[in-house]
């Protein structure tokens, strides 16, 4: 078997909750990138037409024409829930979207390698390995840790990898190359600061209003109007009752998104009004023509991260803080290990972009770990928010990485327990 | 996780005569040109130990094996060897991938059971080494 020699370049594929990665093995970037949520709507049929098939047809809709783009009663879901693929029947859908439909190749001709969450089931990478040899009929596949990725694409063998992804902030102490499972520890930590922006946003303050989160899409025209004033727009009142909830609420969810990576931060020396008050106001424009400047309460969600004491109640069921996963991993870890662990920490993923999220975060754990803390942070976007399928890309790229591919012919010896003795 | 990059004879070759010649000091390792194999990139007799950090290049990946002696209170002088896995934050992603992804193979061929990991300068002073091998021995 001769994979990933010069002459058959792998694809790397590397699909996660907020959007799918795929690209050419070797490349500095993936060359697509696009929303993993994707729209869908069904057609009941026709009448007077009869069939066995009781399930009525679905049409999907992905990538940058995908969930995107108005449809009349077009709903929007999500494979994942809680970082791990839930419902695999959109999968093959999305595969396709990227490597054929993106990247313009014919899978049937090269190794894909994909990643995979530290806490991904057996079950569910099998299934990864099925769609591929079985339904992309791929030469040769691989399925590598996003933890383990992350880890070695700061240079570290041994490290404990804070990724932060779009619903989920995991914790995860790489020790020589391999994940230890049991303390890898997690919590839906972006989903709560997302929900938290939100109501934030929608709630006026005695400074601004209440705000419409409106998408673009159901504002017909809007006019100019000065900073807080009421917003002048004429929605788009033919698509309102055509509209789904879950096309909605997938588009505030956008806007609060765009908000919060436009606008956010945290201070990096824990809250504090007087210190808000000192950083500079950002202004911010939402759909609706409504336009305001955001003080010290921009940095309000994102003290989520690190503590919920500003949240109303306070309710022991709230997801863990980025500080106390960091306890609780290194707490299930053997003591000796503790040390070279908190000196070689890597923080990755797209919610660790949040400003002032590297500095916080260091500052937190040298408090409560002492100075032996050390903080890797990606130097640039780019890395920090493709860093596993960077990683995957470097590897795929070797030629001395051929001897670790599944070959098909191999799939088709030994079955699906295969994956499980050869992606370790 | 591996690369699957292979370990050239020579690296063992090399271990060896450090650890029953008494001669070497220590050794460097990086991996060739092409990414395939780990090779001896210089060995050396010096018992200075800046000798020893100022092999390792400020933007570039290294292993090595540094034949550690220090003085135990009370108890002597002691040998420990030690392990290398020099890695500095300024090196490109690429080579930092394909180092922490091979360290497993040539590591293992030499069975060093101390490994030192270093991202700067301050990880591999002298001070930080001597407190680890110190530790327990």
């Amino acid at each position: 078997m001769n994979y990933g020699g010069d002459e058959v370049q792998a694809l790397v594929l590397d699909i996660g909750t907020d959007t799918t990665r795929a690209g050419y093995a070797g490349d500095d970037a993936p060359k697509a990138v696009f929303s993993t949520s994707y729209g869908f709507t069904v057609h009941p049929p026709a009448e007077g037409e009869t069939g066995d098939d009781k399930s009525m047809p679905t049409k999907l809709y992905i990538g940058e024409n995908g969930p995107s783009i108005w449809r009349p009663r077009m709903e929007v879901s999500n494979p994942f829930t809680n970082g791990l693929i839930s419902d695999f029947a959109p999968i093959p859908a999305i595969v396709s979207h990227a490597l054929i439909h993106s990247l313009r190749t014919n899978p049937a001709e090269h190794p894909v390698l994909v990643t995979e969450p530290a806490w991904n089931t057996p079950a569910n990478r099998e299934r990864m390995a099925e769609i591929l040899f079985e339904e992309f009929q791929v030469p040769a596949f691989y399925i590598a840790n996003t933890g383990v990725l992350n880890a070695f694409a700061a240079g570290k063998g041994t490290a404990l990898v804070v990724d932060i992804g779009r619903n989920t902030a995991s914790v995860l102490p790489v020790v020589d190359g391999f994940v230890l499972r049991k303390g890898v520890t997690q919590s839906a930590l972006p989903m709560l600061l997302h929900a938290n922006a939100h109501h934030m946003l929608t709630k006026p303050t005695p400074t601004r209003l209440g705000i419409d989160l409106l998408p673009h899409q159901l504002v017909s025209q809007k006019q100019p109007v000065d900073v807080n004033a009421p917003p002048n727009y004429v929605p788009r009142q033919d698509r309102v009752s055509y509209t789904t909830d879950s096309w909605k609420l997938w588009a505030e969810a956008r806007e609060v998104d765009e908000w919060v990576s436009g606008v956010a931060g945290v201070l990096e020396q824990g809250w504090s009004e007087q210190h808000a008050l000192t950083k500079h106001p950002r202004p911010y424009e939402f759909p609706t023509g409504y336009h305001t400047v955001f003080g010290p309460e921009r940095f309000l969600p994102g003290e989520i991260y690190f503590n919920h004491a500003h949240l109303a109640a306070s309710n022991p069921t709230l997801p863990k803080t980025l500080p106390t996963l960091v306890q609780t991993a290194l707490a299930n870890c053997e003591p000796d290990l503790r040390t070279p662990l908190l000196s070689n920490i890597v923080l990755t993923g797209g919610g660790s972009l949040l400003q002032g999220t590297a500095e916080r975060l260091n500052n937190e754990l040298i408090r409560s770990f002492g100075p032996k803390v050390k903080l890797h942070a990606g130097g640039n976007i780019i890395e920090r928010r493709f860093g596993a399928w960077i990683g995957g890309s470097i590897l795929a790229s070797l030629g001395t990485f051929h001897q670790l591919w599944i070959s098909a012919e191999e799939w088709q010896e030994h079955g699906r327990a295969i994956v499980g003795q050869r992606c370790k | 996780m591996s690369s699957g990059v292979a370990v050239n004879p020579a690296c063992m070759e090399k271990f060896q005569e450090l650890k029953l010649g008494k001669k070497l000091k220590y050794i460097v390792y990086k991996l060739n040109d092409t990414n395939t194999e780990i090779v001896v990139d210089k060995t050396s007799e010096s018992a200075n130990y800046d000798d020893f950090v100022a092999d390792l290049p400020e933007a570039q990946c290294r292993w090595a094996v540094y034949d550690f002696e220090f003085e135990k209170e009370g108890a002597g002088k002691r040998n420990k060897l030690l392990f290398f896995a020099w890695s500095p934050d300024d090196s490109k992603i690429k080579q930092k991938m394909v180092f922490a992804s091979s360290k497993d193979a040539l590591r293992r061929s030499l069975n060093v059971a101390l490994e030192i990991q270093g991202t700067d300068f301050s990880e591999v002073a002298y001070e930080s080494v001597f407190e680890k091998a110190s530790k327990g021995a």
